[in-house]
């Protein structure tokens, strides 16, 4: 017995030594920068990284002391991430992106101007349009001009690509088919992802509008905008041209599938076209004879920017590492394989790029197009056209009414992205509260504090169990958590990122204001409990069904935990292809095996989000069924066969043993169930692709991260999350009191 | 009697069964996106077996990607993770069911109001924090973050459980002259199997399948963790996702195979009833 026993604590006193050991040998700890390595983020997609690669694989054998890694970031994550990394005071030296991000880097000051690091005469080899100027510096050197968009055709549907918008009519009705005459389009004119107004810009430009003026404003309300959308609501509603219900993935399906004769797409999409063995053309983008324009394209060179925490040891060679990358010979290789246009002056008229039909074609549509404005306002803009295109296109605005409420919300949001507070006042105010606030929670503590200290010796071994799970949180919780609380009541925004300050509660005044909090707060309310009630619904039922045993239930078992066990990102995206109005599965489903008819499922807000609802069930019933079918392992069997003796029916045992038994288990899942739905910005996110449409398909939190983050106004977001918090923290408080859960049974 | 029964198990079966191919569809659809030669997450026709069909995505992963080392890295990460969370929340939680003493609503009250902030919003603070303390490009930063994610839900679900076990069973093992750790280590803990699974099953999920924290923490390429390794298939309009979904699939395996090894404790039940009836 005795040797049984010190052999069990041997064992354990082994595990744990081995695994505090582990912790101290892991890699990295402390060995932060590197003085060799330069690391670049990047967007680039699969085939300019391969390109990328090789070639940093070049430079790294030329110079044998210095390790260059590239590191791919989806673009607002790029963003996003270099700006919190940045302000940190690390992050990669160098960020390669689309010319726009330098706005708002430029504003916080978190890249460095380049006349720093090269010379006037550098320069000069390059194109204009691939030197990114603002504020009287140069941020970024582009290597690769473009990024517009063209009219991609399929050659064996369209021989030769229209010219003007009537000709793109006439030939997209002549190609517009329904084969077996089913009544559902087989083949499309045209298609391409128009909800979305980056796309939507060439007929705006088409019928002589823009976005913004010299100064910065936006410039929406305007005929132009008018007509650009009158144009889409015809190719859609009149000449039945292009589909219904377009996203980007749909649009690019059906023209590899060769379903569509046209698409609208960037250069970023061109070779996914031949590898799907569609023999395709570009041309540039049709001229619109109506208005007497082009229908031209934003054109946004892309290239690279330095990190202002670069030092001057490193500076040198991340200054090798350009010249090498940004070199007329890499580009010309880089050019000629991943069909983009290179940014060299020498390279401009090269034959070997011109001979290229692609690339020759690309040139002419950069030739006809506008350059991307880099200012931030642009944010503003973007997010003040989706909301009303996407209501015009689902019919609930007219062109006009949209166009005048584009320019309003911009407008807004502009003014709110550069509202400036301060007053020292109401700041001095706030902090001295914060301070009797802190004072007084100590002085009211006082007496629990030293009795607590008095305690202590008598319930050592409570303490010693408890500590150290709540020394884990509080190390990485509390900073985090005041850090946020003390910027709810600050002025931290794009302009104040490095010098912002504590200035009153002017950040929840605006919460309070906002007309959508209340509605985004009804629809988290009704998002919460329908998630919740149908988790533990189906939860529990699978599990009281796999519970009772019966041969098999191990498999099934198994399997319905999978929802929880695949990475959710790739199965809400299927959930959302799932959902599309003509090839998904669901409408599918519904008209034929239920004869109703199709739903319009990611058009309609309504719509869009039950579709958002029923995904989050699919994914978070498994988790639910594993914790009751954990709960009812404390049932003990005998009080069923007790109830059995007395003849009691199965609901009643449902009701007087096991509900009640499963209680103390599942009410701590329940409560935090709620609180992680809450906030679940994930599914929210992937399958309404950000709110679609208008905007509409939010719930707090993912309108937190949409209207704040977005515009950069991080004092506005925190006290947004404060509020947020308190919400929950009430509603904790008073479901906890009800269920008694923090009490024990016994 | 009999006949009843039969039509209660069938019944049960059909239940089963429609919920099993509800919660596979999704994913039968993913193995579909991962087997059609090139690179469409969508596609108009809703065949299983697309035209064309190839495992050529699954030899790409395991010969020209460092898959293995994603693998390899998300694995020691979530094993601590999961050996903290278990060895963490099953003393806490017992603490919390079992003793009363100063502090302990407020511990209880703090672990919950924890998960209540929007966590995107933490996500600046705490890179700023770990920056301070030197653990940026480290393990120990992201397994310390982890563990804090997953700990308030397994020492609430835990002691939860502890709560279903009566108090009768300590006061007979001290009576039999067990220590206050022996009666906890060697009575209740083992009782509370079921609970220790789904803790264990929690914390291991948290760490395999988190993305924004390790992308903001980890930059060496080296250290990737899986769902990172996920994600660089990925590019703005052109994702890879023929690999992306297999890579998917090859990715859930282990949680699968880690939740049928511990099913065994999941459903067994143990001898708890013999001693509570």
């Amino acid at each position: 017995m005795i040797v049984s026993v010190l052999n069990k604590h041997l064992i354990s006193a082994t595990i744990l030594l081995a695994f505090a050991f582990s912790l101290l040998t892991l890699p990295g700890c402390g060995s932060n920068k590197k003085e060799n390595e330069i690391v670049i983020w990047h967007n680039m997609r699969p085939e300019e990284k391969n390109v990328i690669q090789e070639q940093l694989d070049e430079f790294m054998k030329l110079h044998p002391g210095i390790k260059v890694i590239q590191l791919y970031k989806e673009t607002e994550e790029m963003r996003s991430g270099y700006i919190v990394a940045a302000i940190g005071g690390e992050g990669p030296e160098l960020i390669y992106g689309p010319s726009d991000q330098v706005g708002p880097f430029v504003e916080m000051e978190i890249i460095k101007p380049l006349e720093t690091v090269f010379s006037q005469e550098y320069f000069s080899d390059y194109n204009k349009d691939a030197l990114i100027y603002t504020n009287n510096s140069l941020w970024m050197i582009a290597d690769k001009l473009g990024n517009h968009l063209t009219l991609v055709y399929n050659k064996d549907l369209l021989p030769v690509p229209p010219k003007t918008e009537k000709e793109l009519i006439e030939s997209g009705m002549k190609l517009t088919k329904d084969f077996n005459n089913d009544g559902r389009t087989d083949q499309y004119g045209l298609v391409w992802n128009y909800t979305e107004p980056y796309f939507f810009v060439p007929f705006l430009t088409g019928f002589g509008g823009w976005v913004l003026d010299s100064l910065n404003q936006p410039t929406l309300n305007t005929p132009a905008m008018v007509a650009g959308l009158k144009f889409i609501q015809d190719l859609r509603d009149k000449y039945k041209i292009i589909p219904n219900e377009a996203d980007y993935d749909i649009a690019d399906v059906l023209f590899k599938e060769g379903k569509a004769a046209m698409i609208i797409n960037g250069d970023w999409s061109w070779s996914s076209y031949g590898n799907a063995g569609i023999n395709y053309g570009i041309s540039t983008l049709p001229y619109i004879t109506v208005s007497g324009h082009y229908a031209t394209p934003m054109v946004a060179p892309k290239g690279y920017s330095i990190n202002v925490n670069v030092d001057d040891e490193k500076l040198a060679k991340v200054r090798m590492l350009l010249e090498f990358l940004l070199s007329s010979e890499k580009q010309l290789e880089t050019s000629l394989e991943v069909k983009t246009f290179p940014s060299r002056t020498e390279l401009y008229n090269d034959p070997r790029l011109l001979n290229d039909e692609i690339l020759l074609n690309s040139k002419k549509q950069i030739e006809q197009g506008r350059a991307l404005p880099i200012v931030t306002e642009m944010r503003a803009i973007w997010d003040a056209m989706r909301p009303s295109y996407q209501a015009v296109l689902g019919g609930a605005i007219t062109p006009e009414k949209a166009a005048q409420l584009m320019q309003e919300d911009a407008v807004k949001k502009i003014r709110e992205m550069r509202e400036d507070v301060d007053n020292p006042v109401w700041g001095l105010i706030v902090q001295v509260l914060m301070l009797l606030i802190v004072l007084a929670a100590l002085f009211f503590t006082r007496k629990s504090i030293v009795a607590f200290f008095r305690s202590f010796k008598k319930n050592t071994f409570a303490y010693f169990l408890v500590l150290p799970a709540l020394v884990i949180m509080i190390a990485v919780v509390l900073y985090p958590f005041i850090y946020n609380i003390i910027l709810s009541f600050s002025n931290m925004s794009l302009s104040h990122i490095h010098d912002w300050k504590i200035t009153g509660f002017e950040q929840y005044a605006k919460v309070f204001v906002e007309p959508q909090f209340y509605e985004f707060f009804l629809k988290t309310l009704i998002w919460t409990f329908s998630n919740i009630t149908f988790h533990v619904v189906i939860g529990v039922t699978l599990a009281l069904l796999l519970n009772k045993k019966l041969p098999g239930t191990g498999i099934f078992r198994t399997l319905l935990i999978l929802p929880w066990a695949v990475p959710q990102y790739i199965v809400a995206l299927t959930w959302r292809g799932m959902f599309n109005y003509e090839y998904g599965a669901i409408n599918l489903i519904l008209v034929k095996f239920l004869s109703m008819s199709p739903v319009e499922w990611l058009k309609s807000p309504t719509e869009a989000f039950m579709a958002i609802i029923i995904t989050n069930i699919w994914l978070g019933f498994p988790f639910m069924m594993i914790i009751a079918l954990g709960a009812l392992q404390s049932i003990p069997q005998e009080l069923y066969e007790a109830a059995d003796l007395d003849g009691a029916r199965w609901f009643n045992k449902l009701k007087t043993i096991t509900i009640p038994l499963i209680k103390p288990v599942m009410i701590p899942a329940i409560t935090l169930g709620i609180i992680w739905t809450f906030n679940n910005i994930n599914v929210v996110w992937l399958v309404s692709n950000a709110g679609e449409p208008s905007d509409k398909t939010h719930i707090l939190v993912s309108f937190v991260y949409k209207a704040a983050f977005n515009l950069y106004r991080y004092g506005y977001a925190a006290a947004f999350s404060v509020v947020i918090f308190l919400i929950l923290f009430a509603f904790g408080m008073t479901f906890l009191k009800r269920t008694k859960a923090t009490e024990s049974v016994y | 009697m009999n006949k009843k029964k039969f039509l209660a198990n069938f019944l049960t079966y059909i239940f089963l069964i429609v919920f099993t191919v509800i919660a596979l569809y999704p994913i039968i659809n993913v193995f579909t996106i991962s087997i059609r030669p090139d690179d469409r997450l969508l596609s108009t026709s809703l065949s299983i077996i697309p035209e064309g069909a190839t495992f050529k995505q699954y030899i790409e992963l395991f010969t020209n990607r460092p898959f293995l080392l994603w693998v390899w890295n998300s694995a020691i990460v979530s094993f601590v993770v999961t050996v903290t969370g278990v060895a963490l929340a099953s003393t806490a939680g017992y603490a919390l069911s079992r003793f009363q003493f100063i502090g302990k609503q407020v511990s209880m009250l703090g672990l919950l109001t924890t998960q209540m902030f929007p966590a995107t919003m933490l996500l600046l603070p705490m890179y700023i924090m770990l920056i301070k303390l030197q653990l940026i490009n480290s393990y120990l930063g992201i397994i310390i973050v982890y563990s804090a994610t997953a700990l308030p839900f397994c020492v609430w679900q835990m002691k939860g459980y502890y709560d279903t076990i009566p108090f009768s069973l300590e006061e007979s093992a001290r009576i039999d002259g067990c220590t206050k750790w022996q009666s906890f280590y060697k009575i209740i803990l083992p009782l509370a199997a079921p609970a220790l699974v789904i803790t264990a099953l929690f914390s291991f999920m948290t760490a395999w399948s988190e993305y924004i924290v390790a992308a903001q923490v980890l930059q060496d390429t080296d250290l990737y963790t899986l769902p990172l390794g996920l994600k660089s298939f990925q590019s703005n309009l052109t994702t890879e996702w023929g690999l992306y979904a297999a890579a998917a699939l090859v990715v859930s395996i282990p949680v699968v195979i880690l939740f049928i090894i511990l099913s065994k404790w999941l459903v067994s039940g143990l001898t708890l009833g013999s001693v509570k009836g």
